[in-house]
């Protein structure tokens, strides 16, 4: 058939296009800064989550699978995965305890990238080394798509119902990251596209629960089988991002677009900055937080100083309607990060939320059952489920004494308020130190720093593995 | 005790019985698997799986499982599994049932690789086998009848990548014997597993959704069994999150009944089409009509003269992806009732080498594409149960030959006979099969509940000796 020009009329090819054309010179200052801190931030959620349940049962199950080629699994340097295994096991790792951050329209953009471009950027024979700027653009590639996919349809801006949005858009963004690193000509990017949607989609039903957590693992690991299919050959349908029957089976109403023309290329990322959460439960109930902190302030200031429990008689909590965060009494600690009354009630009695909040003693103890049961939402008509306008006000009424109430329409972290540089690090420190060294995570932030400046990102696996600082002085070179 | 639609699943799933398969259930099924390895075997051999290959760079692992007709290739479980799939699939040479999917491809090589995975003290029998295959496929019909988009040809997702998924992890869930809380969550786990979109359908890529049903539901069995749980309510209604309705713009999901005494399978009253040649079903009205017309054709000029026809007519139902007027692939030419017409017009049958590269693009075919016109009567209505194919030829003498299709040789309401069908399976064992073991696989089929280890059906189908890997290689202490 001869030489097949790209098929730049329509959107998927398109996509291809620009996948293929982006180079580090297109990524600005803002661009590269925001980026790195997601990849710190991601890199932290993912060190800590190695350690919880359903890790493990990731993990064991994982190992049924050896191989000769392998990547490092975060946190571990006694035993490597096949590059798929390990994207996701590390995938499963970084929201294992949704402490992973958050993007507007929503989905969960680092974690269905990062693990990987990292496992992938391992899988290449020796002589061919991949620069931290190569993973950095490969990266931004895997995030500027899913943020692009997502602006298809008006039912993304809002939080979910029907598909969990990195099942989606994130299985996609990977594959776009990997077919970047992979260097894919434009027409495997396409195929790589079509293949990686047919692995895409899985439904909310199973947020709140162990599995969740597998909806970012599968989604790295099935974009990254994607492009690896692609680079072998393999051929989908390269109009998959126009058609109704493709992506847009997700979505009840799907407009397409083509992406702005590669000259000093408009990234989202730039526009649109991510949350990034201070503790590890779904981001709505991260207003809830600050609000029912600052009214246990206001509460402990008119009562002398100490928290008047048995005075407490009711709390309202005025939310958007999300019925999958709406959970009176949580029972585990999935069900205990999806809810809004949760939160509160633990906020309010503790001041502030943090990993220990989630702990089996602390869900079930009796001070807080007893809040719980006198909480209620309310959900105000003008408060719209969108992570980019939506309040929580927390009203508690007291015996013989006056209604203390607060609002929180922008927390701290929030992209509109974003965390400073030194609580991202101490986050990062705080979850990194739970499973590595100092000389690891102290190795870890300053590559991803440097990051476009380091000549061999390898370097960042073998810190990522807890391997000791003395081999890795040797490793840290940058350019 | 108000049963969830889920945890009635879960509990026929666990409970039914090899009892409680009726004759014909035994005898249908039987067939479906014999004819199911067949086309596995000839698929193997098609260039639409660089599967084997790619599986074998990115994870040549302990092996356990092997591979249709590839000797010296072994793979991981899941892996096999997916290989098998793709070649099921890879031809679009297998079953096809009602409401509309691909039932076989999702569920035996699955089925084949977890019973090579078990330890020899507790292999399955063939009795225990031909129960999970069953339980597979009528997880995946009882699922279909929850929808009334689901009893047409499809639009936006593929059944076998929606339902397939399910009855593979169903199926599996019941060879290792789970609990019925596992098989609960076997299935949960597998819905976030499930779905890809239409549009691949017609590319290479689409053999992937059949490889992904099956090793993707094998996973969610294996996930389960250690211990994995996902949201107990998967396949219920639960508005404002969507669980297995997600796929669905209409859904009504029923209990099954636990097996007392009786339980009546789906497959005892509807049986399933076996196709007589590798395309999309609805090419086998088409091709029925045009042998027919061709016939008087033949009689009325003494041979098929080409140039005494001005138009060919063809009357067939409204499906965009299988309404192709000069399809340029293989995957294209299985998907073009046009093709189809006019090779059987051409040839007087439709076969294997019907969809070679140079077949599809000989001349005489092209002139006869040219002539056809399509055309979609009300009455002829897009689902495999009630469709009907007419082909025209309107001579340049003005006379008009005529032939209609209401039901195919294959089709479930005039089944193949018993020697069609090992017809078909010899001639497609043949192609990588010593006439040995094709004879001891349909010796084995056919007394597969006699038969006391089923992994046995693996290795005659594999065409290789298994080697036993030593036990604690293999982490598969689920028990």
């Amino acid at each position: 058939m001869g030489w097949i020009l790209p098929e730049l009329k329509t959107i998927t090819g398109n996509f291809a296009n620009v996948i293929h054309g982006l180079n580090a010179n297109h990524l600005t200052d803002q661009v590269i800064q925001r980026s790195k801190r997601m990849i710190l931030d991601t890199l932290g959620v993912g060190l800590l989550g190695t350690s919880t349940e359903v890790c493990h049962k990731v993990t064991q199950y994982s190992k049924i699978y050896s191989s000769d080629i392998s990547s490092t699994i975060w946190g571990h340097l006694d035993f490597r995965l096949p590059p798929l295994y390990a994207a996701f096991v590390n995938g499963v790792a970084v929201h294992s305890m949704d402490f992973d951050d958050t993007w507007h329209p929503a989905t969960h953009p680092s974690g269905a990238v990062l693990p990987a471009v990292i496992a992938l950027s391992e899988a290449f024979p020796q002589k061919k080394k991949i620069s931290g700027l190569d993973l950095l653009l490969a990266f931004n590639v895997g995030i500027e798509v899913q943020g692009r996919l997502l602006r298809f349809s008006s039912e993304a801006r809002n939080i979910p119902k029907r598909f969990h949005p990195p099942t989606v858009v994130g299985t996609m963004g990977s594959a776009a990251a990997c077919a970047k690193l992979l260097a894919l000509d434009q027409l495997k990017c396409k195929n790589a596209l079509a293949i990686a949607a047919s692995y895409a989609g899985a439904p909310l039903a199973n947020a709140a629960t162990q599995t969740k957590p597998l909806h970012v693992g599968n989604a790295a690991k099935h974009g990254l089988e994607a492009a690896c299919l692609a680079s072998q050959g393999l051929q989908g349908n390269k109009q998959i991002l126009d058609m109704e029957s493709g992506i847009g089976a997700f979505y009840t109403d799907y407009n397409p677009q083509a992406l702005p023309t590669l000259q000093s290329y408009p990234w989202l990322l730039d526009q649109q900055d991510v949350a990034i959460k201070r503790f590890p439960a779904h981001l709505g109930t991260h207003w809830v937080a600050d609000a029912a902190s600052s009214v246990r302030r206001k509460l402990v200031e008119s009562s002398d100083n100490f928290l008047p429990l048995d005075k407490i008689e009711k709390v309202i909590l005025k939310v958007p309607e999300v019925k999958y965060v709406n959970r009176p009494s949580p029972t585990s600690e999935h069900e205990a990060r999806h809810s809004f009354q949760f939160v509160a009630c633990s906020a309010l009695l503790d001041g502030s939320m943090s990993v220990q909040s989630f702990t089996s003693e602390n869900i079930h103890r009796p001070a807080l059952q007893e809040l719980l049961s006198k909480t209620q939402l309310e959900h105000p008509p003008d408060n719209k489920p969108s992570f980019e306008s939506l309040y929580c006000e927390v009203h508690v009424t007291i015996q013989d004494g006056n209604p203390i109430s607060d609002r929180c329409d922008t927390f701290y972290g929030h992209w509109r308020k974003p965390l400073k540089k030194e609580d991202l690090e101490k986050k990062f420190q705080s979850n990194a130190s739970s499973v590595l060294p100092a000389e690891a995570t102290e190795g870890i932030l300053e590559t991803v720093y440097n990051l476009e400046k380091v000549e061999d990102c390898s370097v960042l696996s073998t810190f990522l593995s807890g391997q000791s600082a003395s081999v890795l002085s040797e490793k840290l070179r940058f350019l | 005790l108000w049963e969830t639609v889920t945890s009635s699943f879960a509990s026929f799933i666990h409970a039914v019985r090899p009892e409680h398969l009726s004759k014909t259930v035994r005898q249908r099924s039987k067939r479906m698997i014999l004819d199911s390895i067949g086309v596995g075997l000839v698929g193997s051999t098609t260039s639409s799986p660089e599967c084997p290959s790619l599986s074998q760079e990115l994870y040549s692992s302990v092996a356990v499982s092997s591979v249709y007709g590839k000797p010296g290739i072994k793979l991981s479980p899941t892996l096999a599994a997916f290989t098998n799939g793709v070649a099921t699939h890879s031809m679009d040479f297998d079953d096809t049932w009602h409401p509309a999917t691909h039932p076989s491809g999702a569920v035996l090589p699955a089925l084949l690789a977890a019973s090579q995975m078990l330890p020899p003290s507790t292999k399955p029998n063939g009795m225990d086998f031909l129960l999970a295959f069953n339980v597979g496929l009528e997880v995946q019909g009882r699922l279909m009848h929850f929808s009334t988009e689901a009893h047409d040809i499809p639009k936006r997702f593929h059944p076998p990548s929606v339902v397939g998924t399910m009855g593979s992890a169903a199926a599996t869930a019941k060879l290792l014997s789970l609990s019925t809380a596992q098989c609960g969550h076997a299935l949960g786990i597998a819905a976030s597993l499930a779905g890809a979109p239409m549009a691949n359908a017609a590319t290479q890529a689409k053999p992937l959704h059949i490889g992904n049903a099956t090793r993707l539901g094998l996973e969610a069995a294996l996930l389960a069994a250690r211990g994995m749980e996902a949201n107990p309510l998967i396949l219920d209604d639960i508005p404002g999150c969507s669980g297995f309705s997600a796929f669905y713009s209409v859904y009504q999901p029923k209990p099954l009944s636990t097996p007392s005494d009786h339980h009546e399978f789906l497959l005892e009253k509807q049986d399933i089409a076996f196709k007589r040649f590798p395309a999309h079903l609805g090419m086998h009205w088409v091709v029925d009509a045009a042998l027919s017309v061709r016939n008087l054709f033949i009689n009325y000029a003494g041979s098929f003269s080409p140039s005494l026809i001005r138009t060919i007519v063809l009357k067939i139902p409204v499906s965009k992806y299988i309404n192709r007027p000069f399809p340029s692939s293989e995957h294209q030419a299985r998907h073009s009732f046009q093709f189809n017409a006019c090779t059987a017009l051409l040839d007087g049958e439709v076969g294997l080498s019907s969809f070679t590269e140079s077949s599809i693009h000989r001349q005489e075919v092209r002139e006869l594409l040219d002539k056809v016109v399509v055309e979609h009567p009300e009455d002829n209505v897009a689902n495999f149960d009630k469709m009907y194919g007419e082909v025209a030829l309107l001579l340049h003498s003005g006379d008009v030959l005529t032939g209609k299709c209401d039901t195919f040789y294959g089709h479930w309401r005039k089944p193949l006979s018993k020697e069609s069908l090992l017809k078909k399976f010899r001639s497609n064992a043949s192609h990588v099969l010593p006439e040995e073991k094709i004879e001891a696989i349909i010796t084995m089929v056919d007394n597969l509940e006699n038969l006391s280890d089923s992994s046995q059906l693996a290795c005659k189908s594999w065409g290789i000796i298994w080697k036993l890997v030593p036990q604690k290689e293999l982490c598969l202490d689920i028990f």
